[in-house]
């Protein structure tokens, strides 16, 4: 079955849109505009983005720091993204957050300094859906390295046991920072893992946005008709290196092109110029309104002021 | 002879000669065999995989593993990549780690190092960021390293490696680009001795890691106006040197402590409290304690300097300790 043509163009655009961001955010961290590092998904793009286009707004999302996709998907604005990054008073936190996109009232949940941290909140945002029987559904997305992380096991023991609405995501990307995810991680499959207590999973082509959004969407109506949590282990590769202080080198040459050659944002071009609902001025007029869109945003983020230094007084308690 | 190599390459040289010199010396962490910081890039060529072992994300199983190891004969150095995320291993450092030792009568030993680069160097946020090595003073069995030179790190840590005891060795992450002159001889520090950073008679400045070089800049300063601080850099949090900040301050009689960690329960919480405890007929004024702000610390820039104590404020409290600030 095919995604209808709208979602579909949805879907595109915001992985243009996750690119050319993760594109200019590279370019303002290394001429030291961004004060923080970055961490890019390219390659990638399709397993953040498909994941959140059939969650509701409301639903709950608990992202990576590798998570412009996801971020962009779930409704985040590049604006809101670049102020937070550059540190900036016009920031949702007003300087606080940096990296740690958040953004609870579209459902953008906090995103852990430490890996693995937010097994266990996940795990509470679904508790709470189900008992306040609020129907939302909660993601947590994590890459395959986080799943060594010890509050996994008891999130999927939890989400079993009380059949929480509850959808783990695995973006098993291959890397774990510098390193092949082999050489830290006992098997080729982090999802089977899942099975073994009780959480149905489905292993899926994360370059697919047609099967990404497909495996989301029969896991989100599975939690809320009740039916528990689900795994989705989506395998794809990131051609970029850990973050923009890594100079790389680790990578195979010919494993980056070959992952190339599967890019999902090439793949959902030709599935849409193939089914006649894109063609070359369509995407001429796309390229430019997003990068206008991106700029826009640079702009903003650099002309806005930074916080003032006596708020740091405030918000230490409730 | 001595040569100026960054805090980087006094730790690699320290792993290094420790590793040639005992077999039993193993390196732990994540991706320590690339080394994110350096501080243990490379040595998987030198001693190979099973010496130098990247492990799966799950700090508290990793410092679990180096001490089953540490009591069954090996020596493992565990590294911890922020020391943000030694609190994910709480349990095993403050239950199990420094106790086992006394609750097994001796029998047991844990001779291991926990390294772990840390502290505020701008644009890494609240989990990235923060100087936790007060936290480590409170569990028992510990040891806590906090050196602020190449020379010290690397003499520090070959004495931490040869220690019987778990040891918490600290990395402030704006010193470790930092150089300094560090002999080419073979050296050691032992720990729980402090090192006069500066020579004064006013006002004695306690200061560790990241906090000695604001110190002397703030000592410079005082100099200017007739002020003679004494910068004093315990190096070790625990076992502290209580001996050589006394003498110091027999001179001076007036105290102040920086930390860029929380003040609230922090290093200087503690000193100040000896200091009144043992020192109350040398103290002409009351302790200043200065230390980070009792909050998260925020990611941007300007707000995040703002939490840490800078070397103006280290001024004005040595003016405050001597009565001569309104
Ligand atoms: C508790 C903790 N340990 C270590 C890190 C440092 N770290 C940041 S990203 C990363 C690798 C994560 O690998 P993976 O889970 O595969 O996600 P990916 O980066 O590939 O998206 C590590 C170890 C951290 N942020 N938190
Ligand atoms: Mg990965």
């Amino acid at each position: 079955m095919a995604l209808d043509h709208d979602t579909l163009k949805d879907l595109y655009r915001k992985m243009v849109t996750v690119r050319l961001l993760e594109k200019r955010v590279e370019q303002l961290v290394m001429a030291a505009r961004i004060p923080c590092s970055g961490h890019f998904g390219l390659g990638q793009e399709a397993v953040g983005v498909g994941v959140c286009g059939p969650l509701r707004k409301e639903d709950y999302l608990f992202g990576t720091h590798r998570g412009f996709a996801e971020y962009i998907g779930k409704g985040m604005t590049p604006a809101e993204i670049l102020t937070e990054y550059y540190g900036k008073a016009t920031s949702l936190s007003r300087g606080r957050l940096g990296q740690h996109l958040l953004k609870p009232e579209i459902g953008v949940m906090p995103l852990p300094s430490s890996l693995g941290s937010e097994f266990g909140m996940a795990v509470g945002a679904a508790l709470s859906s189900k008992l306040r029987g609020s129907g939302r559904v909660t993601v947590n997305l994590f890459g395959e390295g986080t799943a060594g992380q010890s509050d996994f096991g008891p999130a999927l023991e939890m989400a079993s046991l009380w059949r929480l609405p509850l959808i783990f995501v695995c973006n098993n990307n291959q890397y774990v920072e510098l390193a092949h995810y082999r050489e830290v991680v006992a098997t080729e499959d982090i999802a089977p893992r899942a099975g073994a207590y009780g959480v149905p999973y489905e292993i899926v082509d994360g370059n697919d946005i047609t099967l990404v959004y497909q495996a989301t969407e029969r896991a989100a109506s599975r939690a809320r008709q009740g039916g528990g949590p689900t795994f989705l282990e989506f395998k794809t590769y990131r051609r970029c290196t850990h973050y923009t202080g890594d100079p790389g080198g680790y990578q195979p040459k010919e494993e980056i092109a070959a992952w190339a050659q599967k890019d999902p944002i090439d793949r959902c071009r030709r599935l849409m110029m193939a089914q006649g609902l894109w063609t070359a001025a369509d995407e001429q007029a796309m390229l430019e309104a997003v990068s206008a869109e991106i700029e826009a945003a640079v702009q903003f983020a650099e002309e806005s002021p930074y916080p003032d230094v006596s708020t740091i007084y405030e918000h230490i308690y409730a | 002879m001595s040569r100026r190599i960054t805090f980087i390459q006094a730790v690699r040289e320290a792993f290094q000669e420790e590793m040639r010199r005992d077999g039993s010396i193993i390196i732990l962490g994540e991706d320590v065999r690339k080394g994110v910081f350096a501080t243990t890039s490379k040595l998987v060529d030198e001693f190979g995989p099973e010496r130098v072992i990247n492990t799966p994300i799950a700090e508290s199983a990793i410092v679990g593993a180096a001490i089953g190891a540490a009591m069954t004969g090996l020596r493992p150095v565990v590294q911890i990549m922020f020391s943000d995320f030694t609190y994910m291993a709480m349990e095993m450092i403050a239950n199990q780690a420094g106790q086992w030792h006394y609750i097994s009568d001796g029998v047991l030993k844990t001779p291991m190092v926990i390294e772990t680069p840390g502290g505020a160097r701008g644009g890494a946020g609240y989990g990235h960021s923060q100087s936790v090595e007060a936290t480590f003073i409170h569990p028992p069995g510990l040891k806590v390293v906090a050196a602020s030179t190449p020379y010290d790190a690397k003499g520090l840590l070959k004495s931490a490696i040869r220690d019987d005891n778990p040891v918490l060795f600290f990395e402030h992450r704006r010193l470790l680009t930092q150089r300094g002159e560090t002999p080419q001889e073979e050296y050691t520090i032992p720990l729980g001795r402090a090192d006069i950073k500066r020579k004064g008679t006013d006002v004695t400045v306690v200061a560790y890691s990241a906090s000695i070089p604001k110190a002397l800049i703030a000592a410079e300063r005082l100099s200017q106006q007739g002020i003679e601080v004494e910068v004093v850099d315990p190096r070790t949090l625990v076992p502290l040197d209580k001996e050589t900040i006394f003498a110091s301050l027999q001179k001076t009689y007036h105290l102040v402590v920086v930390e860029e960690g929380r003040r609230r329960g922090g290093f200087g919480a503690e000193l100040a409290a000896i200091a009144v405890e043992e020192w109350f007929d040398y103290l002409d004024a009351p302790v200043q304690r200065l230390g980070g702000l009792d909050a998260p610390l925020p990611y941007s820039p300007v707000l995040e300097t703002a939490c840490l104590p800078s070397a103006d404020d280290i001024v004005h409290a040595v003016l405050r300790s001597l009565g001569q600030e309104v």
